[in-house]
């Protein structure tokens, strides 16, 4: 399998004052061609930094990101996609939906029938016909989520970074979205990273997952040997916590082991 | 100890198609965590933001009644709900970061709201943040989502207020701190006479926090139920639904 994406080396920080705040230190991972990989931690870790410095959001301060999708170099841009947490923004809520989907298909150069992949597109992530002439404001989260999915598509993307996707959703969006990703993974052959903090749900979608703690990775695996056997102390303590039956004692305890 | 009872709230959006609660009633007795679920949009975060008056009465027209300590919410005028607001009823929002000026350091917040430095410390302590040094200094775009949140969540404490209302309070957390807000509340229900009103769609927290829990469906509300019989012996198709995408999903 080819390699898509490479990081050497990745580090990023700001200055706050006279003191520089290290936000990612050292980052390595490589990720293969068609691959799902999960990324979970800390709150405050630096998962969100890290996902706008893959899309080119943010620079890097130190390393080095080689990107090997076939559109590489000026269309970087456009290969590599973000679906933000608060997705309804990237949405113009005057603007009726398939209006911008369409002119995002001709905006890729796209040149055989637009409105057919427009349609192929909304069939493809499940948004009825009866949406596509709605404005953003008309729609609600969920549907907006989709919306804003499809606008990604459209720019027919190689890498695709979900930040929190099933975040605050109900039980039954957290698993249409949860097929909606493998499919489309497999469908468009895109490339994903999935940010969250359930790991449940990373279970069921990725094959690798990260986990950053403090801007570092400290630990990076098959999912499955992830979840036999943790080897960091703090990914043990998040498996352990995820039933939510610790006591304040066991949180404390664990927490001093980091 | 504070008295609450909703009686048939009904709440419309004033573009006057949609009604989004429908005939809700309840009540909540102390020393007790309610929590109410609900798919996407079902009005979950509206209705508690209706109970304390701070929905835009320019798109939401209101009626029913919510009785807090035998005083009528819905006709209280501006000064009482801030003072409602300010003592006995605080809420911690999803956004939390967005509930902060982001021109003010978190120092202006506690030393505002915070008497006693040495109860600041301990719960600072509890929830695994920053000591009062360095928190103090800090602006609410220098800490991450989640941080906001809890660092709200010990504001709201420190004013000793009687309910506290809490909208998604594990989204964008990690499971040890979702324990430690967990700890926290259910202490802060059984150490006097409080009470926690929280909306979730994290329904593992809810079944592990809750003494009682309710189902908020196309704006009608169920009756808040025990875990036990929330998850298992409810007869309602759409709870039933939702259950099953839970249990599929987990």
């Amino acid at each position: 399998m080819s390699e898509i994406l490479k990081l050497e080396n990745v580090s990023y920080s700001v200055r706050s004052g006279k003191k520089n705040i290290q936000i990612l230190d050292s980052i390595n991972f490589k990720l293969d061609e068609n691959s799902i990989l999960g990324i979970s931690g800390e709150s405050g870790s630096g998962k969100t930094t890290l996902a706008k410095i893959i899309a080119g959001v943010l620079p890097i301060t130190e390393g080095e990101i080689t990107f090997s999708g076939k559109n590489t170099s000026n269309e970087k841009k456009r290969a590599v996609q973000i679906l933000f947490q608060n997705n309804g923004e990237i949405l113009n809520p005057l603007r009726e939906i398939d209006n911008v989907i369409e002119e995002a298909i001709v905006i890729r150069g796209y040149e055989k029938n637009t409105h057919a992949e427009m349609e192929e597109i909304f069939n493809s992530i499940n948004f009825p016909e009866h949406l596509w002439k709605r404005k953003g404001y008309e729609l609600s989260g969920g549907e907006q989520q989709r919306a804003a999915l499809a606008r990604i598509l459209a720019a027919n993307p190689e890498l695709l970074i979900l930040d929190e996707p099933f975040s605050a959703q109900d039980p039954e969006s957290q698993l249409n979205l949860l097929n909606l990703f493998l499919s489309i993974n497999k469908k468009f052959n895109i490339t994903m990273i999935c940010i969250a903090h359930n790991l449940r749900i990373l279970k069921k979608l990725c094959g690798k997952i990260i986990i950053l703690y403090n801007g570092e990775i400290i630990e990076e695996g098959a999912t499955e040997d992830i979840f036999n056997s943790p080897k960091h102390p703090y990914t043990k303590f998040l498996l352990k916590a995820e039933n939510y039956d610790l006591s304040y004692e066991e949180l404390r305890h664990a927490k001093r082991q980091l | 100890m504070l008295d609450v009872a909703i009686k048939s709230l009904l709440l419309k959006h004033r573009d006057g198609f949609r009604t989004v609660l429908k005939d809700i009633s309840f009540s909540m007795p102390q020393n007790n965590i309610f929590t109410i679920v609900g798919k996407n949009g079902s009005g979950k975060s509206t209705l508690i933001k209706s109970l304390t008056g701070l929905l835009d009465k320019r798109f939401y027209s209101i009626n029913g009644q919510i009785f807090i300590d035998s005083e009528n919410v819905l006709s209280l005028n501006q000064n009482k709900l801030l003072e409602l607001r300010q003592e006995k009823i605080k809420y911690v929002f999803q956004d939390a970061i967005n509930s902060f000026d982001h021109l003010k350091k978190f120092g202006y917040y506690f030393n505002k709201l915070a008497k006693n430095i040495e109860e600041t410390d301990e719960l600072l302590d509890f929830f695994f943040l920053p000591e009062v040094d360095i928190l103090f200094k800090l602006y609410p775009y220098e800490v991450s989502g989640g941080m906001a949140q809890r660092i709200s969540l010990v504001l709201a404490l420190l004013t000793h207020p009687q309910i506290i209302i809490l909208d998604e309070p594990t989204s964008g957390i990690d499971s040890p701190i979702a324990s430690l807000v967990l700890v926290k509340l259910k202490e802060f229900v059984s150490s006097s006479d409080n009470s926690v009103l929280l909306v979730t769609q994290d329904l593992l927290f809810a079944k592990k926090i809750s003494n009682k829990i309710a189902f908020l469906s196309d704006g009608n509300l169920t009756d808040f139920f025990s875990v036990s019989d929330f998850f298992d012996n409810v007869n309602n198709e759409k709870l039933n639904l939702f259950l099953n995408s839970y249990t599929e999903i987990s």
